[in-house]
């Protein structure tokens, strides 16, 4: 973890955006962190491991902070067991990533920051 | 050498920017590979990029990819949804292979664009991110065949 995030720090000092991390084990505390970025941040890339398959809460709080979310998974989730190719996150979020390891986190910052530049986008 | 890679895009993507632009956007194809190119030329790769309509002719353009390709960048359109034989090209490639998506398939409201048949034989998966989920991909295509 520590490894990542200091690639993703790298990255960001590249991009000329500032970052700050946060881990939890509990999906209690993810909640309150993802409320609590409401206006504060202009984007979250988040890894939401196993709850990304069955956390409403998780779904309901990213909805709520009302700040872009991009879904990233080191691994390809769709590889594996059937229960994980569900995301009940993904509906709430821009878009997902998953599968390049460490750089999904690379590309999910990239992702966040360039989306905003993207004429493209509605 | 050089790395050489290989984008296609599926049925109904040569028609971006005149179909449904709230979900696709107002570019065209052609500027998606504009960009792609250009992107190429940065990261020092070679890009070739394709579109078909045709099901069996993406099957022909990937069972002659290896060897003249080192991964490919996929964005299958519907037939991401349905197509084993896509799924079948794929695998038989024994390339890296990443899937592509314009938009957040996840978010959409019919429920068949929720499964990809594909996702399983690739490496990874972005979508959501307009053109940018093209420009991503090649990045980690990139990042993928470098290490």
């Amino acid at each position: 973890m520590e490894d990542i995030n200091a690639a993703v720090a790298a990255e960001a000092g590249k991009l000329s955006v500032t970052v700050e991390f946060y881990q939890s084990n509990t999906e209690g505390e993810l909640v309150t962190f993802i409320q609590q970025c409401r206006g504060r941040v202009q984007g979250i890339l988040l890894n939401a491991g196993a709850y990304t398959h069955y956390s409403v809460a998780l779904r309901d709080a990213i909805s709520a902070a009302q700040v872009p979310t991009v879904e990233a998974h080191i691994s390809n989730i769709y590889k594996r067991e059937a229960f994980r190719h569900i995301s009940v996150i993904a509906p709430v979020c821009i878009g997902q990533i998953c599968g390049f390891g460490a750089f999904s986190y690379i590309v999910g910052l990239r992702a966040l920051i360039e989306e905003r530049l993207d004429p493209w986008l509605v | 050498m050089k790395k050489n890679f290989l984008v296609i895009s599926g049925p109904n993507l040569n028609l971006l920017g005149t179909r449904k632009t709230s979900i696709y956007g107002e570019g065209s194809l052609e500027d998606i590979h504009r960009s792609l190119q250009q992107r190429a030329e940065e990261l020092n790769v070679g890009v070739e990029c394709r579109q078909f309509n045709a099901e069996g002719a993406i099957v022909d353009c990937l069972q002659e990819a290896p060897g003249r390709f080192d991964g490919v960048i996929i964005n299958a359109g519907a037939l991401a949804h349905y197509s084993y034989t896509l799924r079948s090209a794929i695998g038989a490639t024994l390339l890296p292979c990443i899937e592509v998506f314009i938009s957040n398939v996840y978010a959409r409201e019919e429920e068949f664009r929720h499964k990809s048949v594909i996702a399983p034989v690739c490496v990874g998966v972005i979508s959501g991110f307009g053109k940018k989920s093209y420009l991503l991909a090649l990045d980690a295509l990139v990042n993928l065949t470098e290490v």
